[in-house]
């Protein structure tokens, strides 16, 4: 346990000392305070506006701090040979990757943090306040983030950063428009309701990304929003958790498997 | 106790490159022991498949076929891999850290208490001569300071065995001297060590044992005494006339004391005599030659 938490906390000091990642976050900081200029052209709406924008900035600079972060997380460490003097040390080779992953997680998770501070104070300066449903909301959000940091660890483990970036950000597209697929495919193999089941079934492959975004969307038939009073429930919450967990722990055995049989010459 | 530290048989190692998977064959097939308390020299040219053994032996990469065993263990066995300490050639370490930091990192990875990892920490850097530049990032750190720190992350358990993949590489002579000085200090600690090197001379100074590797095929292992051959290769002689030196190098089996007993008679001055026994070099030359002759 001390050596997963040791090359844990290594991975976060390293993404703590980075200026890029600094910068990126600053950046979404000064995206989520651009609300407060914004709502002052939208009548009535400025809590509103800053909570969208607030929302849509944390999912957006997360994703994109997840797959910068994570296409290059272990390529890097074989590229730059600092593996060289890790793995003869006593520590098995899945202790590194998922070592590697939870310090990127408690990067983000302090990084994502650290947005939400910034939209509470929006919305402070607003007169309004944070409620359950953007606790909620953002979540859901970093349940999002934590899956595509194991699918950018899991390309990295055997591709280029560029092609890694390419392929998580594909993986990010289709699984955030996984219904829209699934109604494609239904629509499109009327005909052939076999190859419709067989690719319904692979699509399962990618995750479902629209669970951890449902604001304006539609669950079990009813449309909730994070702005009205019919958001979801916190046994929501915890099962989309429960199946981003789920998912990212298939993804990483993925990465183990690929990073346990390489050699590093 | 067991008395062999590392075991290798018949070790192979094939790489595959490109589209049409190449195959090249780096290591072909070696054995040999090394044994608790010794300084173990691993040489060979550029090329020979140093490296490649070492990573092997290090759980780096995976044989194609054969055995390799550390501390009585598999490569891969945690128990063997705590009483073990490895510096990679041309070390590269998370530049962000500083020093002490390196070192630390390492500490933790061993699960030392916090406390040990402090005082172990300190003693290495002061040992290895970083104690002021412990709290310096390592990317402001010269060749020769990265391959020190590299020895002390490598003692920071106190392991039975340590393995250096080119240790005196990028060195200066000074730098080189402290790490033989080093190297030396750890057989008198009771450790064992293995390294790798193409300095020769650094080798035939520290050396119990070597073995010497050529295409990836073993020459020879064994004390570097019983390697070298004990004939005499010739005699060089310094002369001094009229201020001129002049060398001349006597072939074995001319009379070194006729030549002196003339040089003498006639008033010319003998300056030195030096018999020419086999170097490491010499033998290294002769295996290396045999090895291309032979493919």
């Amino acid at each position: 346990m001390n050596r997963l938490g040791a090359i844990a906390y290594n991975t976060f000091r390293e993404a703590m000392r980075s200026k890029l990642l600094y910068s990126i976050v600053l950046f979404a900081c000064v995206l989520i305070l651009s609300g407060l200029v914004l709502g002052q052209f939208v009548l009535n709406e400025q809590l509103r506006l800053t909570r969208d924008l607030g929302l849509g900035g944390i999912s957006f600079f997360g994703v994109a701090l997840a797959v910068f972060a994570g296409v290059s997380m272990v390529y890097k460490e074989i590229e730059r040979k600092t593996v060289y003097a890790l793995i003869p040390k006593p520590l098995h080779r899945w202790q590194f990757v998922v070592g590697k992953y939870l310090g990127m997680v408690l990067t983000l998770a302090v990084q994502m943090g650290l947005m939400a501070v910034v939209l509470c104070i929006a919305l402070w300066l607003q007169g309004g306040a944070p409620d359950a449903p953007l606790c909620r909301a953002i979540l859901l959000l970093f349940g999002q983030v934590a899956v595509i940091a194991a699918v950018a660890i899991l390309f990295s483990t055997f591709s280029t950063p560029f092609l890694s970036g390419l392929f998580t950000v594909g993986v990010f597209i289709i699984g955030r428009y996984s219904n829209e697929l699934h109604a494609v495919i239904l629509a499109k193999l009327k005909e052939s309701p076999e190859l419709a089941k067989v690719l319904l079934y692979g699509s399962h492959v990618l995750p479902d990304l629209h669970l951890f975004f449902v604001s304006g969307g539609t669950v079990a038939g009813k449309t909730v929003s994070v702005n009205a009073g019919d958001y979801v429930n916190w046994t929501y919450v915890a099962s989309a958790s429960a199946y981003g967990l789920a998912y990212a722990g298939c993804v990483l055995a993925l990465a183990i498997w690929s990073f346990s049989r390489r050699d590093f010459v | 106790m067991n008395d062999t530290v590392i075991t290798v048989e018949n070790l192979r190692k094939t790489f595959a490159f490109g589209f049409f998977r190449r195959k090249v064959e780096a290591v072909r097939g070696i054995s040999f022991e090394v044994r608790r308390g010794e300084i173990f020299g691993f040489l060979g040219p550029n090329g020979a498949g140093k490296t490649t053994t070492i990573k092997m032996l290090m759980g780096l990469i995976f044989p194609t076929s054969g055995k390799c065993e550390l501390l009585g263990g598999r490569v891969t066995d945690l128990a063997a891999k705590r009483r073990l300490g490895f510096l990679p050639e041309s070390p590269y370490f998370y530049d962000y850290l500083t020093g002490r930091e390196l070192v630390d990192l390492a500490g933790r990875l061993f699960d030392l208490p916090a406390a040990v990892r402090r005082r172990r920490g300190d003693d290495l850097l002061e040992r290895v001569g970083l104690s002021k530049a412990a709290t310096i990032p390592l990317r402001k750190y010269s060749k020769g300071m990265l391959q020190r720190l590299g020895l002390a992350q490598a003692l920071v358990n106190d392991p039975e065995l340590v393995v250096l993949d080119e240790p005196m590489s990028g060195l200066d002579p000074i730098g080189r001297k402290e790490i033989r000085d080093l190297i030396v200090s750890l057989r008198a600690e009771g450790k064992t060590v293995f390294f790798s090197t193409h300095i020769l001379s650094d080798a035939e100074l520290i050396c119990d044992r070597c073995a010497i590797l050529v295409r990836g095929q073993l020459r020879d292992v064994g004390p570097l005494d019983q390697l070298l051959s004990p004939k005499l290769l010739h005699t060089e002689v310094v002369l001094e006339c009229n201020g001129l030196k002049e060398a001349k190098r006597l072939a074995p089996d001319e009379d070194v004391d006729a030549v002196l007993r003339a040089a003498l008679e006639s008033g010319v001055k003998v300056v030195a005599v030096q018999p020419r026994y086999e170097h490491l070099e010499d033998l290294f030359y002769r295996e290396v030659e045999a090895e291309k002759r032979a493919s």
